[in-house]
Protein backbone atom coordinates (compact mmCIF):
# COMPACT_ATOMS: atom_id res chain seq x y z
CA UNK A 1 0.00 0.00 0.00
CA UNK A 2 2.85 2.25 0.93
CA UNK A 3 4.87 1.85 -2.47
CA UNK A 4 1.55 2.40 -4.23
CA UNK A 5 0.61 5.05 -2.48
CA UNK A 6 4.67 6.74 -3.46
CA UNK A 7 4.64 5.37 -6.90
CA UNK A 8 1.15 7.89 -6.66
CA UNK A 9 2.68 10.82 -5.92
CA UNK A 10 5.39 10.32 -7.88
CA UNK A 11 3.55 9.87 -11.08
CA UNK A 12 1.64 13.22 -9.66
CA UNK A 13 4.45 15.10 -9.57
CA UNK A 14 6.19 14.36 -12.77
CA UNK A 15 2.85 14.81 -14.47
CA UNK A 16 2.32 18.11 -12.46
CA UNK A 17 5.51 19.70 -12.75
CA UNK A 18 6.14 18.36 -16.64
CA UNK A 19 3.00 19.29 -17.39
CA UNK A 20 3.38 22.71 -16.06
CA UNK A 21 6.27 23.68 -18.50
CA UNK A 22 4.18 22.94 -21.83
CA UNK A 23 0.84 24.40 -19.99
CA UNK A 24 -0.56 27.86 -21.29
CA UNK A 25 -1.73 28.68 -18.00
CA UNK A 26 1.90 27.77 -16.54
CA UNK A 27 3.13 29.07 -13.16
CA UNK A 28 6.18 29.76 -11.77
CA UNK A 29 7.66 26.62 -9.54
CA UNK A 30 8.33 29.15 -6.88
CA UNK A 31 5.91 31.10 -5.42
CA UNK A 32 5.76 34.51 -5.16
CA UNK A 33 3.38 34.32 -2.45
CA UNK A 34 4.26 36.16 1.13
CA UNK A 35 2.74 35.92 4.27
CA UNK A 36 2.10 39.38 6.03
CA UNK A 37 1.26 40.59 9.19
CA UNK A 38 -0.86 43.19 8.38
CA UNK A 39 -2.26 45.02 5.59
CA UNK A 40 -5.52 43.17 5.06
CA UNK A 41 -7.66 46.03 4.72
CA UNK A 42 -7.00 48.21 1.40
CA UNK A 43 -6.25 51.96 2.03
CA UNK A 44 -9.29 53.99 0.91
CA UNK A 45 -8.68 57.83 0.14
CA UNK A 46 -11.40 59.99 1.54
CA UNK A 47 -12.39 61.21 -2.00
CA UNK A 48 -13.60 57.63 -2.51
CA UNK A 49 -17.27 57.52 -4.30
CA UNK A 50 -19.31 54.83 -4.38
CA UNK A 51 -19.23 53.37 -8.10
CA UNK A 52 -15.40 54.05 -7.97
CA UNK A 53 -13.31 50.55 -8.82
CA UNK A 54 -12.35 48.06 -6.09
CA UNK A 55 -9.61 49.13 -3.94
CA UNK A 56 -6.97 46.38 -2.92
CA UNK A 57 -4.56 46.47 -0.16
CA UNK A 58 -1.48 45.23 0.07
CA UNK A 59 -1.85 41.64 0.56
CA UNK A 60 -4.27 41.12 -1.92
CA UNK A 61 -1.91 43.31 -4.25
CA UNK A 62 1.33 41.03 -3.59
CA UNK A 63 -1.17 38.09 -3.96
CA UNK A 64 -2.40 39.20 -7.76
CA UNK A 65 0.86 40.17 -8.55
CA UNK A 66 2.45 37.00 -7.18
CA UNK A 67 -0.05 35.33 -9.69
CA UNK A 68 1.35 37.12 -12.53
CA UNK A 69 -1.60 37.92 -14.04
CA UNK A 70 -2.79 41.33 -13.45
CA UNK A 71 -1.28 44.48 -15.35
CA UNK A 72 0.21 46.79 -12.87
CA UNK A 73 -0.16 50.15 -13.83
CA UNK A 74 1.71 52.99 -12.39
CA UNK A 75 -0.01 56.70 -12.54
CA UNK A 76 3.14 58.38 -11.61
CA UNK A 77 5.47 60.36 -13.51
CA UNK A 78 8.28 58.74 -15.26
CA UNK A 79 11.10 59.92 -13.32
CA UNK A 80 9.27 58.69 -9.94
CA UNK A 81 8.40 55.37 -12.13
CA UNK A 82 12.08 54.94 -12.81
CA UNK A 83 13.35 55.45 -8.92
CA UNK A 84 11.54 52.50 -8.05
CA UNK A 85 7.81 50.69 -9.02
CA UNK A 86 6.40 47.02 -8.76
CA UNK A 87 8.39 44.80 -10.86
CA UNK A 88 6.79 44.48 -14.45
CA UNK A 89 4.23 47.50 -13.98
CA UNK A 90 3.57 49.77 -16.87
CA UNK A 91 3.92 53.69 -16.66
CA UNK A 92 1.26 56.02 -17.82
CA UNK A 93 1.17 58.84 -16.20
CA UNK A 94 -2.06 60.34 -15.60
CA UNK A 95 -0.92 63.78 -15.46
CA UNK A 96 0.51 63.63 -18.78
CA UNK A 97 -2.31 62.12 -20.99
CA UNK A 98 -2.84 62.91 -24.34
CA UNK A 99 -5.74 65.23 -25.21
CA UNK A 100 -8.09 63.48 -27.63
CA UNK A 101 -9.58 59.79 -27.79
CA UNK A 102 -8.54 58.25 -24.43
CA UNK A 103 -10.33 55.06 -25.31
CA UNK A 104 -8.20 54.47 -28.13
CA UNK A 105 -5.13 55.67 -26.69
CA UNK A 106 -5.43 53.43 -23.79
CA UNK A 107 -6.56 50.42 -25.96
CA UNK A 108 -3.45 50.98 -27.92
CA UNK A 109 -0.91 51.55 -24.80
CA UNK A 110 -2.39 48.66 -22.43
CA UNK A 111 -2.67 46.16 -25.62
CA UNK A 112 -5.18 44.25 -23.69
CA UNK A 113 -8.55 42.84 -24.05
CA UNK A 114 -11.62 45.00 -21.80
CA UNK A 115 -11.99 42.53 -19.12
CA UNK A 116 -8.56 41.95 -18.38
CA UNK A 117 -7.38 42.67 -14.70
CA UNK A 118 -5.71 46.03 -14.24
CA UNK A 119 -4.46 47.38 -10.96
CA UNK A 120 -3.31 50.84 -10.76
CA UNK A 121 -1.10 52.48 -8.27
CA UNK A 122 0.74 55.39 -7.52
CA UNK A 123 2.94 56.33 -5.21
CA UNK A 124 0.38 56.31 -2.24
CA UNK A 125 -2.02 57.47 0.21
CA UNK A 126 -1.07 61.17 -0.26
CA UNK A 127 -1.05 60.84 -4.49
CA UNK A 128 -4.58 59.98 -5.78
CA UNK A 129 -3.30 59.45 -9.53
CA UNK A 130 -4.36 55.89 -9.22
CA UNK A 131 -7.61 56.53 -7.71
CA UNK A 132 -7.91 58.66 -11.05
CA UNK A 133 -7.02 56.61 -13.78
CA UNK A 134 -9.15 53.73 -12.24
CA UNK A 135 -12.06 55.52 -12.36
CA UNK A 136 -10.94 56.77 -16.49
CA UNK A 137 -10.41 53.23 -17.47
CA UNK A 138 -13.33 52.22 -15.82
CA UNK A 139 -15.65 54.81 -17.24
CA UNK A 140 -14.30 53.96 -20.88
CA UNK A 141 -15.35 50.13 -20.21
CA UNK A 142 -12.42 48.71 -18.53
CA UNK A 143 -14.38 45.90 -16.25
CA UNK A 144 -11.65 44.58 -14.16
CA UNK A 145 -9.85 47.57 -12.53
CA UNK A 146 -8.68 47.47 -9.14
CA UNK A 147 -6.97 50.56 -7.45
CA UNK A 148 -4.01 50.02 -4.90
CA UNK A 149 -4.41 52.95 -3.05
CA UNK A 150 -1.13 52.35 -0.73
CA UNK A 151 1.03 52.19 -3.73
CA UNK A 152 4.76 51.81 -4.23
CA UNK A 153 5.40 53.27 -0.98
CA UNK A 154 3.60 50.56 0.75
CA UNK A 155 4.56 47.98 -1.63
CA UNK A 156 8.72 49.10 -0.26
CA UNK A 157 7.20 49.23 3.19
CA UNK A 158 6.48 45.47 3.55
CA UNK A 159 9.80 44.59 2.10
CA UNK A 160 8.32 43.48 -1.41
CA UNK A 161 10.81 43.40 -4.53
CA UNK A 162 11.53 46.94 -6.25
CA UNK A 163 12.13 47.62 -9.74
CA UNK A 164 14.70 50.64 -9.77
CA UNK A 165 15.59 51.43 -13.38
CA UNK A 166 17.94 54.64 -11.76
CA UNK A 167 19.13 55.62 -8.52
CA UNK A 168 17.86 58.56 -6.61
CA UNK A 169 18.71 58.07 -2.81
CA UNK A 170 16.28 58.02 0.28
CA UNK B 1 -20.55 -5.62 10.24
CA UNK B 2 -17.40 -7.35 8.18
CA UNK B 3 -20.22 -8.70 5.88
CA UNK B 4 -21.27 -4.67 5.05
CA UNK B 5 -18.10 -3.65 4.64
CA UNK B 6 -16.88 -6.17 1.97
CA UNK B 7 -19.76 -6.01 0.19
CA UNK B 8 -19.22 -5.95 -3.49
CA UNK B 9 -22.37 -3.09 -4.03
CA UNK B 10 -20.92 -1.37 -1.58
CA UNK B 11 -17.61 -0.99 -2.33
CA UNK B 12 -18.10 -0.40 -5.78
CA UNK B 13 -20.58 2.80 -4.71
CA UNK B 14 -17.71 4.13 -2.54
CA UNK B 15 -14.88 3.94 -5.55
CA UNK B 16 -17.42 5.58 -7.80
CA UNK B 17 -18.25 8.35 -5.49
CA UNK B 18 -14.55 8.99 -3.62
CA UNK B 19 -12.81 8.60 -7.17
CA UNK B 20 -15.26 10.68 -9.18
CA UNK B 21 -15.43 13.51 -6.91
CA UNK B 22 -11.48 13.44 -6.97
CA UNK B 23 -11.88 13.71 -10.67
CA UNK B 24 -14.01 16.26 -10.95
CA UNK B 25 -12.06 18.54 -7.95
CA UNK B 26 -8.85 18.09 -10.09
CA UNK B 27 -10.39 19.31 -12.95
CA UNK B 28 -10.34 22.88 -12.75
CA UNK B 29 -7.16 22.97 -10.60
CA UNK B 30 -5.54 21.38 -13.15
CA UNK B 31 -6.92 23.87 -15.73
CA UNK B 32 -6.06 26.88 -13.56
CA UNK B 33 -3.18 26.43 -10.98
CA UNK B 34 -2.91 30.01 -10.46
CA UNK B 35 -5.55 30.63 -9.10
CA UNK B 36 -5.92 27.10 -7.17
CA UNK B 37 -2.42 28.60 -5.81
CA UNK B 38 -4.83 31.56 -4.96
CA UNK B 39 -7.42 29.37 -3.05
CA UNK B 40 -4.15 27.93 -1.07
CA UNK B 41 -2.95 31.44 0.38
CA UNK B 42 -6.32 32.01 1.55
CA UNK B 43 -5.84 29.81 4.02
CA UNK B 44 -2.98 31.07 5.09
CA UNK B 45 -1.38 27.34 5.83
CA UNK B 46 1.34 27.05 3.31
CA UNK B 47 4.76 29.07 3.33
CA UNK B 48 4.29 31.62 0.05
CA UNK B 49 7.45 29.64 -1.85
CA UNK B 50 5.55 26.09 -1.73
CA UNK B 51 2.30 27.21 -2.69
CA UNK B 52 2.43 27.00 -6.68
CA UNK B 53 4.62 23.59 -6.18
CA UNK B 54 1.29 22.30 -3.94
CA UNK B 55 -0.69 24.16 -7.03
CA UNK B 56 0.87 21.83 -9.53
CA UNK B 57 0.71 18.52 -8.04
CA UNK B 58 -2.05 18.38 -5.39
CA UNK B 59 -4.62 18.50 -8.68
CA UNK B 60 -2.50 15.87 -10.24
CA UNK B 61 -2.39 13.71 -7.24
CA UNK B 62 -6.54 14.18 -6.95
CA UNK B 63 -6.64 13.17 -10.77
CA UNK B 64 -4.28 9.88 -10.31
CA UNK B 65 -6.07 8.37 -7.02
CA UNK B 66 -9.52 9.02 -8.31
CA UNK B 67 -8.72 7.18 -11.27
CA UNK B 68 -6.95 4.64 -9.41
CA UNK B 69 -9.99 4.04 -7.36
CA UNK B 70 -12.30 3.74 -9.89
CA UNK B 71 -10.77 1.03 -12.24
CA UNK B 72 -9.58 -0.44 -8.99
CA UNK B 73 -5.54 -0.43 -9.91
CA UNK B 74 -2.93 0.15 -7.33
CA UNK B 75 -6.73 0.78 -5.25
CA UNK B 76 -4.71 1.05 -2.18
CA UNK B 77 -2.33 3.64 -2.23
CA UNK B 78 -5.13 5.25 -3.99
CA UNK B 79 -7.43 4.94 -1.26
CA UNK B 80 -4.42 5.98 1.85
CA UNK B 81 -4.05 8.89 -0.23
CA UNK B 82 -7.55 10.17 -0.67
CA UNK B 83 -7.62 9.49 3.18
CA UNK B 84 -4.72 11.64 4.09
CA UNK B 85 -6.22 14.21 1.43
CA UNK B 86 -9.55 14.45 2.99
CA UNK B 87 -8.19 14.59 6.51
CA UNK B 88 -5.50 17.39 5.27
CA UNK B 89 -8.36 18.99 3.76
CA UNK B 90 -11.17 18.91 6.48
CA UNK B 91 -8.06 20.01 9.17
CA UNK B 92 -7.51 22.98 7.00
CA UNK B 93 -11.32 24.00 6.43
CA UNK B 94 -11.54 23.79 10.09
CA UNK B 95 -8.85 25.88 10.95
CA UNK B 96 -10.06 28.51 8.62
CA UNK B 97 -13.20 28.42 10.29
CA UNK B 98 -11.64 28.40 13.36
CA UNK B 99 -9.64 31.65 13.18
CA UNK B 100 -12.32 33.75 11.41
CA UNK B 101 -11.18 33.59 7.59
CA UNK B 102 -13.75 34.49 5.07
CA UNK B 103 -12.86 31.99 2.13
CA UNK B 104 -13.94 30.24 -0.94
CA UNK B 105 -12.42 26.52 -0.13
CA UNK B 106 -11.18 26.07 -3.54
CA UNK B 107 -12.59 22.44 -3.37
CA UNK B 108 -13.84 22.15 -7.02
CA UNK B 109 -12.78 25.34 -8.89
CA UNK B 110 -10.79 28.27 -9.09
CA UNK B 111 -11.17 31.45 -6.36
CA UNK B 112 -13.18 34.17 -7.49
CA UNK B 113 -14.98 34.84 -4.47
CA UNK B 114 -15.05 34.70 -0.39
CA UNK B 115 -18.25 33.60 -0.77
CA UNK B 116 -18.66 29.96 -0.34
CA UNK B 117 -19.59 28.75 3.05
CA UNK B 118 -16.88 26.76 4.63
CA UNK B 119 -19.22 25.23 6.80
CA UNK B 120 -20.76 23.21 3.64
CA UNK B 121 -17.85 22.43 2.47
CA UNK B 122 -16.36 20.96 5.74
CA UNK B 123 -19.35 19.04 6.00
CA UNK B 124 -19.09 17.43 2.67
CA UNK B 125 -15.67 16.35 3.25
CA UNK B 126 -16.27 14.70 6.41
CA UNK B 127 -18.99 12.59 4.51
CA UNK B 128 -16.69 11.63 1.76
CA UNK B 129 -14.13 10.73 4.40
CA UNK B 130 -16.83 8.26 5.52
CA UNK B 131 -16.63 6.42 1.49
CA UNK B 132 -12.86 7.29 1.92
CA UNK B 133 -12.25 5.05 4.76
CA UNK B 134 -15.05 2.63 3.74
CA UNK B 135 -12.58 1.83 0.63
CA UNK B 136 -9.53 1.53 2.83
CA UNK B 137 -11.66 -1.08 5.06
CA UNK B 138 -13.47 -2.99 2.35
CA UNK B 139 -11.11 -6.36 1.46
CA UNK B 140 -13.81 -6.57 -1.76
CA UNK B 141 -11.63 -6.82 -5.25
CA UNK B 142 -14.72 -7.49 -7.27
CA UNK B 143 -14.59 -5.10 -10.84
CA UNK B 144 -11.47 -4.10 -10.29
CA UNK B 145 -8.39 -4.34 -12.21
CA UNK B 146 -5.62 -5.33 -10.16
CA UNK B 147 -6.06 -7.45 -6.99
CA UNK B 148 -3.19 -5.78 -5.12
Amino acid sequence: MIRQAIILLVLSTAVGLGGNLISPNRVDFVGKFRDLSSGDQPIVPPTAEPGDPPFVGINEAQMEFATGKPLFLDARNAEDFDCGTIPGAINIPFEALPEGDLGKYFDSTLGVAKDYPIITFCSGEDCDLSLHMGRNLKLLGYTKVAIFFGGAREWEKFGLEMQRRKSCGS
Amino acid sequence: MRKLIDNDYLTLLSRLLVGGMFIYASFYKIIDPAAFAKSIWFYHLVPGKWINLMALILPWLEMTCGLAVIVGFWHRGAALWSNIMLIVFIAALASAIVRGISIDCGCFRAAESATHSAWSSLLFDIGALVFSVHLLASRSRRWMLSSR
